[in-house]
């Protein structure tokens, strides 16, 4: 019998989504990781094989307890659902986490990119559910993605042009 | 510095030139069903080693040879750490090799994909 595990693995799997969606993957050293998630490095290899591994674990969790309940809820709420998805799509304490590894893992690494997907589609089938053209939810499902981007990048939301383009793909 | 390969299913890691002398063991070979992953990782130099059996550790220049700590057992051939890269391993003889190869990016992506199209 191997010794106990000295840390609440919930609580570091958290930790780590949040350091790696503020520095991306590559920008997070394993030494960051140690110090910022208060874990021997030792567990952390024992625990999750690899850098990768506490990634994809970091990358699940926050697509477990932000995107999807996210996106079930935006597919049930009342209001504007593109102003919801704007303003809370990917959002949560590791804010950006799916949008980041979109961009940086999920070219070189599958299952990153299946990671990624699935939180999409969930946005895609949500939206085409609350517009009621599921043909339209792929644009849709863009023009979030442009708009977190830029509002990441200190841009202005511009989901007002969104919103008359959406009305005028409607016509 | 290590020579890692992949084939077969197996992960060969060989130590090569004068590092045999002082790590002992030349030629590690691990069934791809017991690596875990691979991790570039400069700043594991700096942990507590443990106690070495066999092997040679001058603390700064070399690490090299089996490494005994908290019931792990690691090990380590490493003169420049930032190319010193981790792959652990499960139900092995070793817990984890510490080794330095000369492209750690390019070792690490050989064995998760070696892994991911087993």
């Amino acid at each position: 019998m191997g010794r106990p595990r000295a840390f609440d693995q919930d609580a570091t799997v958290r930790a780590a989504a949040r350091l790696f969606a503020d520095r991306g993957f590559e920008g997070t050293s394993v030494d960051d990781l140690v110090t910022g998630l208060a874990v021997h490095r030792g567990s952390l290899y024992k625990v999750f094989g690899s850098k990768r591994g506490l990634y994809l674990a970091a990358l699940r969790q926050h697509l477990d307890h932000e995107v999807l309940p996210m996106t079930a809820a935006l597919a049930a709420a009342d209001g504007p659902a593109l102003d919801l998805a704007v303003a809370g799509f990917d959002g949560g304490p590791a804010e950006g986490l799916l949008l980041l590894a979109a961009a940086e893992r999920a070219p070189h690494d599958p299952e990153v990119a299946a990671l990624v997907a699935e939180g999409l589609s969930a946005l895609e089938r949500a939206l085409g559910h609350r517009s009621g053209d599921p043909a339209l939810a792929p644009a849709l499902v863009a023009a979030v993605l442009g708009l977190r981007l830029r509002a990441r990048a200190g841009g202005g939301s511009g989901a007002d042009a969104v919103r008359a383009l959406t009305d005028q793909l409607k016509e | 510095m290590a020579l890692v390969s992949v084939a077969n299913d197996t992960l060969t890691v060989e130590v090569e030139g004068l590092d045999r002398l002082w790590a002992v063991k030349s030629r590690i070979e691990i069934p791809l069903g017991n690596v875990r992953g691979a991790t570039a990782d400069p700043g594991i130099v700096r942990e507590p080693k443990g106690i070495r059996a066999p092997g040679t550790h001058l603390p700064g220049v070399i690490v090299a040879g089996t490494f005994h700590r908290d019931g792990e057992k690691v090990f380590w051939d490493v003169k420049n750490p930032e190319r010193a890269v981790v792959i652990e391993l499960a139900d092995a003889k070793y817990t984890r090799l510490v080794i330095e190869v000369a492209d750690p990016r390019s070792t690490v992506a050989l064995v998760e994909q070696a892994l991911r199209s087993r």
